[in-house]
């Protein structure tokens, strides 16, 4: 479901999935710097496409992103 | 896919959803100022609000307004950025400040990554809108400095796939040359400055019609949205000609004119709340009625902007006013002037009381005058005429240059001219003083 409880698509689901799997990888202390900083520049990239399907609104301070 | 929107989704979203999105959204960013931030959490106190208050749209206007004035104070109170940032500027990956020309100290403004992206997420929904597609070549005719201006449109066209071609401190010619050479598609400048090229362009003997320009997109003066304006860029141009407006303050744009183009510039509604207001009694007025912005932004974790009185003057249009399908309503006429006396000069706010303060710092000066006026019926100047006091006439030669970068150091570097007339020949007042001459005129 959407943040406005609407059914989700395929393509909707497989971007929930990978921004799911970004979130882990930020997080992640044993990644080296190319890793860690990559994947919070891909986060914050894709935070903008869950925001722009409505699929998920929220602040990723705490991740550093 | 080609769309004509950048997220159909939500651009073509029924009005119905529209709202409990905004709702939904308004709820969360009021939930993470109030637990994050000691502004609002102390605006909130005092106007005895909660989030959990928000069970309407309606409910919105429970909200505290913000002000400008506001910010400024907790930015003198605790340097540099005030207790409006939810993180320390360590979590800060961009800072940018805006003209601060309402009075001597600046907005301050810092950005995560997060926030960074979405800020050129906005211009995406403006520019694919406008028709900028990956094929397309764009000229940013913009100085890349600490005034926020099309940073975020520069980091759109990278995202969208166009070529972007920065021309930071390039000269006007060069900057001809290259749009020229290089085969620019799309132009982005203010208004003034569109049309100072075209202008250039001429005079080089340059025939722009006859270049690959397209698109000429504009921001930063409502010279956009004035019609006249408008065709004489599309003329001197051969290109159709964008409005956008943003600011610092959002640090991005909230609207912006479509392909199809109705006389004014869409809200990017699922992503900003809007609020048209009459700016005495602060009451809501309807649709095709005149009245000041109140923002409230969903974008900026970092600096959370709600219930923002902007000073802006705009009227807002029913959605289905424009053909273009999308269910965003727009602002007729972009933005249509400033509920106070703010005045804008080659895209920088110039506010005549901000000048006087910084005049009236030189205590050699008996009486000024603030007079605009167009270079060549094309490019905005601002002079400022001095009177200085017989006993320190030695010293206008060094006084004159000091103020001059005085006041570009309060207004992002804008040049001023200044120049010294004789002793009792500037206008006097007996009552409420007069002391700006605007000779623009939009022929």
């Amino acid at each position: 479901m959407d943040l406005l409880g609407l059914k989700t698509t395929d393509l909707e689901q497989e971007v929930l999935r990978i921004y799911g799997d970004l979130k882990k990888l930020a997080t992640r202390e044993d990644a080296p710097p190319c890793v860690a900083r990559n994947a919070k520049k891909a986060l914050a990239c894709l935070w903008q496409a869950t925001n722009d399907l409505d699929l998920s609104f929220e602040q990723l301070r705490d991740l550093g992103v | 896919m080609d769309s004509p929107y950048w997220n159909p989704k939500n651009e073509k979203m029924p009005r119905e959803e529209l709202r409990a999105l905004q709702l939904l959204k308004l709820r969360r960013m009021c939930e993470w100022a109030a637990s994050e931030c000691d502004f609002h959490r102390r605006k909130f106190e005092k106007a005895k609000f909660k989030a959990e208050q928000l069970r309407t749209l309606d409910d919105l206007r429970r909200i505290p307004i913000m002000t400008r004035a506001e910010w400024m104070e907790c930015q003198a109170e605790k340097p540099l950025f005030g207790d409006l940032v939810t993180a320390p500027r360590e979590h800060a990956i961009r800072y940018h400040l805006t003209s601060g020309t309402s009075g001597r100290q600046p907005l301050r403004v810092l950005d995560s990554m997060k926030d960074w992206e979405w800020i050129a997420e906005m211009w995406c929904y403006g520019f694919w809108g406008f028709g900028v597609r990956p094929s397309d070549t764009v000229f940013f005719a913009f100085s890349y400095g600490s005034f926020i201006g099309f940073w975020g449109a520069h980091y759109c066209c990278e995202k969208l796939g166009a070529l972007v071609l920065p021309s930071g401190n390039m000269t006007t010619e060069n900057r001809v040359k290259q749009i020229v050479e290089m085969e620019a598609t799309t132009v982005c400048a203010t208004p003034t400055y569109a049309l100072r090229m075209a202008q250039t362009a001429r005079e080089m003997g340059i025939d722009l019609p006859s270049s690959r320009v397209n698109k000429v997109i504009v921001s930063g003066e409502p010279a956009g949205s004035i019609p006249a304006v408008k065709r004489m860029l599309e003329q001197q141009w051969g290109a159709k000609c964008g409005d956008t407006a943003g600011m610092t303050e959002i640090g991005t744009i909230m609207i912006f004119e479509c392909a199809h183009q109705p006389g004014g510039t869409h809200i990017i509604e699922d992503n900003f709340i809007e609020e048209v207001v009459n700016p005495k009694s602060m009451e809501a007025v309807g649709y095709g009625e005149e009245g000041e912005r109140v923002v409230t932004s969903f974008g900026r974790g970092f600096i959370p902007l709600l219930r923002y009185r902007t000073g802006d003057l705009v009227m807002r249009m029913p959605w289905n006013k424009c053909t273009c399908g999308r269910t965003f309503d727009w602002y007729d006429g972009g933005i249509r002037g400033r509920t106070d006396d703010m005045k804008l000069i080659r895209g920088t706010n110039v506010y005549p009381r901000a000048v006087e303060s910084i005049v009236r710092e030189c205590d050699e000066i008996d009486e000024f005058q603030i007079v605009l006026w167009r270079k060549d019926n094309v490019q905005d100047e601002i002079t400022v005429k001095i009177e200085v006091k017989p006993q320190h006439a030695a010293r206008t030669a060094e006084l004159l240059p000091r103020l001059g970068k005085d006041l570009a150091a309060a207004h992002e570097g804008l040049r001023f001219n200044v120049e010294a007339v004789a002793h009792g020949t500037l206008p006097r007042f007996e009552l409420k003083a007069k002391r700006l001459k605007d000779e623009r005129e939009y022929k």
